[in-house]
């Protein structure tokens, strides 16, 4: 019964995010939805592997930024098709990811954030460290569009977050997500079920990171560049801030709290330097006063019935 | 008949203290057997060497034929030695039947299926059918109890360990916690250890003690036998008075 | 080789300062506290706002930077973490949250572009065949003293005293009649006043603008990670392990390499040992 009711939901939203453009007929608006889609995708990957496990990944943006350069430099230096990228860019992050994941899941709660996030400030690092291969703080520029209208990108970038965000809600209400969400919950009593824990939390760290990777990769050849940036906390940060609003752990919120918050600072475009100022005493508020988040809280309010 | 779990000279240290020391004990399939010892004495590392939650720092361990030293607790879980915890520590967030399920998602019987059906069934054997759709945190201690059982039994265990089952519980609750041993063991011949300080229920429950003092076995035997042991009635002096109603 | 000497001293001085804050209200209070990157910006621009809008002298204007920052600590620990500090992750995204909010407060007043920060010295000293800057040294013997005191305040004073009860039980603390949410907050502004301090000293060499805080953040995180996080002594170890590695690594490599260094300490520290370098010890 939910579950017919949260199609309904989806299919309503995905409807409206594609007839929006033609609609409004604005190639800015164009542009806003597809990074808005973009960051649902960040954000529902975040949220696969941090909000049910309870592990908060602070370095995300390093899957981001891997995912990105990944397509940026199979473009601009082994001129292979641009579609390449978008696997080499998923392929990119998930190894990045088994590497850093050996070291740092053993850790508790915490550490894991904060080792993430010292991992991915030093690969910004290593961009401008190395900057006769990456282009430094420039970066990559030149990449290859995937389309050439705008607005039929925007529509395969849609379709691939929906693809991946219904994979991602699939799996997170499976068998999977129930294990993932008892790691959560207890990782001793885990083990003492049978629950090989280490191997659930890598895996899906592979996987938020091949999605996150994903993400970057379709990011790259929208902007058409890529930039250390990516890498930065920030990105990580914007990324979180949007799952908290969305509410942790039903990886669909996550992707609402993107468009949202994405939509709703364009409206302050015109104060572009206060946009993360405000994201960041939004995070205050919702840590202080909606620990649940918004987006999800409230479909589950709509729809009614029980479930996630 | 050859001994289901054997224990050989098996010794932890915690800096200065040796909290379990030269541990050696065996138990045959079919067995009820308890362990009995003060506060400290080295009860609960014993079982956290036994399923690999702590490695031993001397000794082996042996189940089934297999040796699990060095094993992870998850590996142990899965040739079917369960365990479960003296301060219940269920999934919080989750309700009381998604808790027992994890324990059916465990390699040794994902396999055999039926997820949600078989984790209800287990709820109604533990008499937490009613519940089954509570958040587990929110159950009353006893039920936390029970719900560490069901899901400990998921895993299709052999062996289960028990810890400290009946502490904090009410006389009311302590008779169908014991009959719910009783009819495992008979019914579903499960081979059980059990921890406790509870000695008349307990000593009605098993056929066997070990008796730990200081990291050690001080002695071993009939539940008779044991309490009138005069080492483990010094390891008890200024103890439990519930020595003394036992024996 | 003098010059590594005393180059990595100077550069462990700064990090033991920032390390040492971030291990002690951790140790305290278990508080893993992302602004505290924030302090050391704070103290910089502070310093410049007192001394170079304000035209107050430099030895009025860098006291006065140290306690405001503490000062900010104080209410950021009373206002925004103490309400979460149940979870652990409620307090880091919290002090995340305000370490981007005052980051961006900053960009917005001051804007991007690197600010100077007067110094106390200007001039070079030359010590052997090495000219190093006065300010500097200033900086190496301020640090030492600081630390030192650091030390005496904990081990021989009753607020010391009270720190080392909070950090070992906070509940029997309470029972003792030691009120642990002021220790918190005591000391919390004590280790924004020490990343203030580090700030006012170091940032006349070193570039400020707006994102300063970041990176010595992950700093004195890799620090009290490979020195054991809670322990004084260790972040002191760790702050020279680190300091005159990247010392090293710049004179024999480049500049530009500095930065991994801290990466490759904390994932080798985490992968071999997890409790830092030197063991886990009793609180400070
Ligand atoms: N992880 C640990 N680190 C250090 N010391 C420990 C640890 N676990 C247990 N100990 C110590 O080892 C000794 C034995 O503890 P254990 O929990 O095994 O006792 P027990 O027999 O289960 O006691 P109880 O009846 O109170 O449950 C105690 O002195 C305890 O303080
Ligand atoms: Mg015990």
């Amino acid at each position: 019964m939910t579950v017919r009711r949260d199609l309904v939901g989806a299919v309503l939203a995905v409807s409206i995010l594609a007839v929006a453009p033609p609609l409004v007929g604005s190639s800015y608006l164009v542009g806003v939805l597809t990074v808005a889609v973009i960051y649902g995708l960040w954000a529902a990957s975040w949220d696969f592997m941090s909000g049910l496990t309870g592990r908060e990944n602070f370095g995300f943006a390093l899957f981001i930024g891997a995912g990105a350069y990944t397509a940026g430099f199979l473009d601009t230096l082994a001129h292979l098709s641009p579609w390449w990228g978008l696997a080499a860019g998923m392929a990119a992050a998930a190894l990045f990811s088994l590497l850093l994941g050996f070291p740092t899941l053993r850790l508790k709660g915490p550490y894991f954030a904060l080792a993430m996030l010292s991992a991915s400030a030093i690969m910004q690092r290593l961009m401008l460290i190395f900057w006769e291969t990456t282009g430094g703080e420039e970066g990559l520029y030149g990449i290859a569009p995937l389309f050439s209208s705008p607005l039929a990108y925007y529509y395969f970038v849609l379709a691939a977050t929906v693809a991946s965000v219904a994979f991602l809600v699939m799996l997170a209400r499976s068998p999977w997500g129930l294990i993932l969400r008892a790691i959560r919950g207890d990782e001793a009593t885990c083990l003492a079920a049978g629950i090989d824990v280490t191997f659930y939390k890598m895996v899906s760290l592979i996987i938020s990171a091949a999605f996150g990777g994903l993400g970057g990769a379709l990011y790259a050849h929208y902007q058409l560049q890529v930039s250390p940036q990516l890498f930065s906390v920030v990105t990580t940060i914007t990324v979180i801030i949007m799952v908290y609003v969305g509410g942790m752990g039903s990886i669909y919120g996550a992707l609402g709290g993107a468009l949202l918050l994405t939509l709703l600072t364009e409206l302050l475009r015109d104060f572009g330097q206060w946009r993360l100022l405000v994201y960041s005493l939004t995070l205050i508020l919702i840590l202080f006063f909606l620990p649940g988040g918004l987006v999800a809280p409230l479909w589950r309010r709509l729809r009614g019935g029980g479930g996630r | 008949m050859s001994a289901l779990l054997r224990a050989d000279g098996l010794g932890k240290r915690f800096g200065g203290l040796r909290a379990v020391k030269q541990v050696s004990f065996e138990l045959a399939a079919g067995e009820i057997t308890g362990i009995l010892g003060p506060n400290g004495a080295g009860k609960t590392t014993l079982f956290n060497l036994l399923t690999g939650f702590m490695a031993p720092d001397e000794g082996r361990v042996e189940f089934a034929g297999k040796v699990l030293t060095g094993l992870a607790p998850q590996r142990v879980v899965n040739l079917g030695l369960a365990r479960t915890f003296q301060l219940c520590r269920p999934f919080v967030g989750m309700s009381v039947l998604e808790n027992v399920m994890v324990g059916c998602l465990c390699p040794r019987v994902r396999a055999d299926g039926g997820g949600a059906a078989r984790a209800m069934e287990l709820l109604r054997m533990v008499g937490l059918e009613r519940k089954a759709q509570t958040p587990a945190q929110l159950l009353p201690y006893g039920d936390q109890r029970r719900l560490e059982i069901a899901r400990a039994l998921a895993t299709r265990p052999r062996l289960l360990l028990l810890d400290e089952p009946f502490a904090g519980l009410g006389k009311a609750e302590i008779d169908p916690l014991s009959d719910l041993i009783r009819r495992l063991h008979a019914q579903e011949g499960l081979t059980l250890l059990i921890i406790e300080h509870k000695l008349r229920e307990f000593m009605k429950l098993v056929t066997r003690v070990i008796a730990m003092d200081f990291g050690e076995v001080i002695a071993e035997g009939d539940p008779e036998g044991i309490v009138q042991d005069p080492r483990v009635i010094r390891a008890y002096i200024g103890g439990t008075e519930d020595a003394h109603g036992a024996a | 080789m003098l010059e590594i000497l005393l180059y990595g001293a100077v550069t462990s001085a700064i990090y033991a300062l920032l390390a040492v804050g971030f291990t002690l209200i951790f140790g305290v209070a278990r508080i893993l506290n992302l602004a505290h990157g924030s302090f050391y910006a704070l103290g910089a621009y502070a310093t410049y706002v007192l001394s170079s809008t304000l035209h107050l002298p430099l030895a009025l204007a860098a006291p006065l930077a140290v306690l405001c920052v503490a000062g900010f600590g104080v209410l950021l620990e009373r206002v925004l973490v103490r309400p979460l500090r149940g979870s652990q992750i409620g307090v880091l995204m919290i002090t995340l949250a305000a370490s981007l909010v005052v980051e961006q407060v900053l960009l917005i007043t001051f804007g991007s572009e690197y600010r100077n920060v007067p110094s106390f010295i200007d001039g070079k000293v030359a010590i052997g065949h090495v000219d190093i800057g006065g300010q500097r040294l200033l900086t190496l013997g301020v640090a030492v003293v600081a630390l030192g005191a650091l030390l005496l305040l904990i081990h021989r004073t009753r607020f010391g005293a009270a720190i080392l009860a909070v950090s070992q039980d906070p509940e029997a603390a309470q029972y003792l009649g030691i009120p642990a949410d002021r220790v918190f907050a005591q000391v919390m502004g004590l280790s924004a006043g020490l990343a203030a301090l580090a700030a006012v000293l170091a940032a006349p060499f070193l570039t400020v603008q707006p994102g300063m805080g970041l990176l010595p953040m992950v700093k004195a995180f890799a620090i009290v990670i490979v020195g054991g996080l809670g322990s004084i002594p260790g972040s002191i170890l760790g702050a020279l392990l680190l300091g005159y590695s990247e010392t090293i690594v710049a004179y024999l490599v480049s500049t530009s390499w500095t930065e991994l260094v801290s990466l490759v300490a904390v994932l080798f520290t985490l992968v071999l040992r997890p409790a830092g370098l030197f063991g886990k010890r009793a609180a400070f």
